[in-house]
């Protein structure tokens, strides 16, 4: 898997076609495991769509007690072993940003996995095959980049010109949440 | 013990150590010293020393993990706590009634996954109970008089029962009808990860098919061996006891380091009623940004301890930590903070700040300004929007 994950919150409508996709996957048991959320909903009906970002060190499964979760070798970080994990939900508390979820019934915590059987082919994931407002992409490295360098120009509009002692501040940190396995 | 460790490579070559040296006096004391060793059963032997070892390394190596250390020793600390006793009795009373011996949670998850684990679980702890328990002599059956036999624990005399009735039935066959669970239960797990995609998506053979495939040539050769002598005239019995044996030591080898050390390490389940649910299923920390409860302050205080202990800087820069936050408000501010949200507007002139200092390793830490080396007057005008409190908390 050589793709990225690219999201661009401000793109989001609200569809949440993103969780009912996410809720068909294979694994999924009919749960969806991303987030859909208003920013501030007293100022506006803005959404931003949220996921994992399959940390590369992930707090998540340092945290976790039984060692219940395991990072495969594409770098995806999958929901916790059937057989170990013991429902603590340290996992929830220890991401930063409060990703994993929990099934008190079924005592076990599940999470976004990058919809590991179709990633690991190199299929998008369910929310980004079905975003149709493209907030969510499945994209090259390339493209990223390009995406990166094209979202530095749109702030340069209206003569708000970098100088060289403060150029860094044009570039925009990088979004999206991406794996890789060169 | 410090000093005693330092002789050693390492603790858990210590412990191994020990382990050796308690299951060599034991088999000493039962052989009478070496004397009586049945080569036959020299499998079993080396299938055991193997099987302690590996469980002292793997079970040492998993206690020392900051993670199961931390929640470990809040447990053992409030169990002998006394204003908690209540508590903890209660709580490994449920735990050990609801999660271990009825496995509650997975008929949740299915009746046929329920069902499944059931027989796998009990009749592979029926079988080792009646195994050990025999060879050991913690239990045996004495004849008290030709028409009834005698259930002696511990030299302590139990229940009585006809030499044919039904329950002495049971006990003669007490093996078989552990093996026959185990083959219920292996062939229905068997089958769904033949017939069931989801559980395909992250299966690995070594890991979910291996123990499988494990349990089951011991219960079929175990069962193998009954029907031999019961039906058979023994036809075969001495072969089929050797591939017996050959695959309970490949069992016991396998045990310490594949799926099935899960039977060990699910007793920690019992930390999580004891210590980190104040009242059951109550929520008592509440969240730093929207004052909704969502977790206890012990749990939370376990977290940034481990969190710390391995070196993650998740402190933000007003001191308090993203783990002070619920899940929620965690997901907003990373939403706000990279849509650079949580700067107020400043001049609409001024060049805009797309620097979210999301970059920057930790999140603690600021960028200062001298790593861009920005001029005097640059920085006059940026002025206006550097100094700000974020708004998302
Ligand atoms: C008594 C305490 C035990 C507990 C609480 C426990 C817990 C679990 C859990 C939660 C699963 C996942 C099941 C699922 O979600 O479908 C599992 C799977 C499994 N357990 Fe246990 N277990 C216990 C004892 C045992 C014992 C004694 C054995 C046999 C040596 C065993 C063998 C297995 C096997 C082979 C699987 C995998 C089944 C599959 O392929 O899906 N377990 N266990
Ligand atoms: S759940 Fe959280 S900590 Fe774990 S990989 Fe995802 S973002 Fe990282
Ligand atoms: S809830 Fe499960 S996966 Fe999460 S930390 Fe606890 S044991 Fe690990």
């Amino acid at each position: 898997m050589n793709k990225i994950m690219y999201l661009e919150f401000e793109r989001c409508i609200g569809c949440r076609a993103c969780q009912a996709a996410c809720r068909e996957c294979g694994d999924h048991d009919a749960k969806e495991r991303n987030y859909v959320e208003y920013v501030d909903f007293t100022e506006s009906r803005q959404t931003f769509p949220m996921l994992c970002m399959q940390c590369k060190d992930p707090a998540c499964a340092r945290v976790c007690p039984a060692n219940a979760i395991q990072i495969t070798e594409e770098g995806v970080v999958l929901s916790a072993m059937e057989e170990k994990c013991i429902g603590c939900r340290n996992c929830t508390f220890g991401c930063p940003f409060g990703i994993p979820k929990f099934d008190f019934e079924k005592n076990k915590m599940y999470k976004c996995d990058m919809c590991y059987d179709r990633t690991r082919d190199d299929i998008p994931p369910m929310c980004a095959s079905v975003c149709p407002s493209e907030a969510i992409r499945f994209i090259d490295f390339d493209e990223m980049q390009q995406l990166r360098r094209r979202r530095t120009q749109m702030n340069l509009v209206e003569g708000k010109k970098p100088q060289e002692g403060n150029k860094w501040d044009y570039v925009p940190e990088f979004f999206g949440v991406y794996t890789d396995s060169q | 013990m410090f000093k005693l460790e330092k002789s050693f490579y390492s603790k858990t070559s210590m412990y191994s150590f020990f382990a050796i040296v308690i299951l060599f006096f034991l088999m000493w004391v039962s052989t009478s010293q070496f004397l009586h060793i049945d080569m036959a059963l020299l499998g079993y032997m080396i299938g055991t020393g193997v099987f302690a070892i590996g469980l002292v390394i793997r079970f040492s190596f998993w206690i020392y993990r900051a993670a199961t250390n931390k929640v470990a020793t809040r447990s053992v600390k409030n169990l002998f706590t006394k204003e908690r006793m209540k508590r903890n009795a209660k709580s490994i009373t449920k735990t050990l009634i609801d999660n271990i011996l009825l496995q509650k949670f997975i008929f949740k998850r299915g009746l046929y996954r329920g069902i499944q684990h059931i027989m796998i679980s009990w009749g592979c702890i029926i079988s080792f109970a009646f195994t050990f328990g025999l060879t050991f002599g913690w239990f045996r059956f004495d004849l008290v008089d030709p028409e009834t036999y005698q259930m002696v624990a511990f030299n302590i005399p139990l229940i009585t029962m006809a030499a044919h009735g039904w329950l002495a039935e049971i006990f003669y066959n007490m093996l078989n009808i552990g093996a026959v669970m185990v083959l219920i239960g292996v062939s229905m797990a068997l089958f769904r990860r033949i017939r069931d995609y989801d559980v395909k998506v992250t299966q690995r053979f070594e890991f979910d098919l291996l123990p499988l495939y494990i349990l089951l040539a011991v219960t079929g050769t175990g069962l193998a061996l009954t029907v031999s002598y019961k039906f058979l005239d023994g036809w075969m019995h001495p072969h089929i006891s050797l591939v017996h044996q050959i695959t309970v030591v490949v069992m016991l080898m396998y045990f310490p380091f594949g799926k099935l050390f899960h039977v060990p390490i699910r007793p920690l389940a019992t930390a999580v009623p004891m210590s980190y649910q104040e009242t059951l299923k109550v929520d008592t920390k509440t969240c730093k940004s929207c004052a909704q409860p969502y977790s206890n302050d012990d749990q939370i205080a376990d977290v940034q301890a481990i969190l710390k202990q391995q070196s993650f800087d998740l402190q933000l820069a007003d001191g308090t930590y993203l783990s002070d936050y619920c899940p929620a408000c965690r997901r907003r501010m990373r939403a706000l903070k990279q849509m650079n949200l949580e700067a107020p507007k400043g001049n609409p002139y001024g060049p805009v700040n797309t620097n979210n200092g999301i970059h920057i390793s930790g999140f603690g830490k600021k960028r200062t300004d001298d790593f861009y080396g920005i001029e005097e007057d640059v920085k006059k005008d940026l002025g206006e929007e550097k100094e700000y409190e974020p708004v998302s908390r």
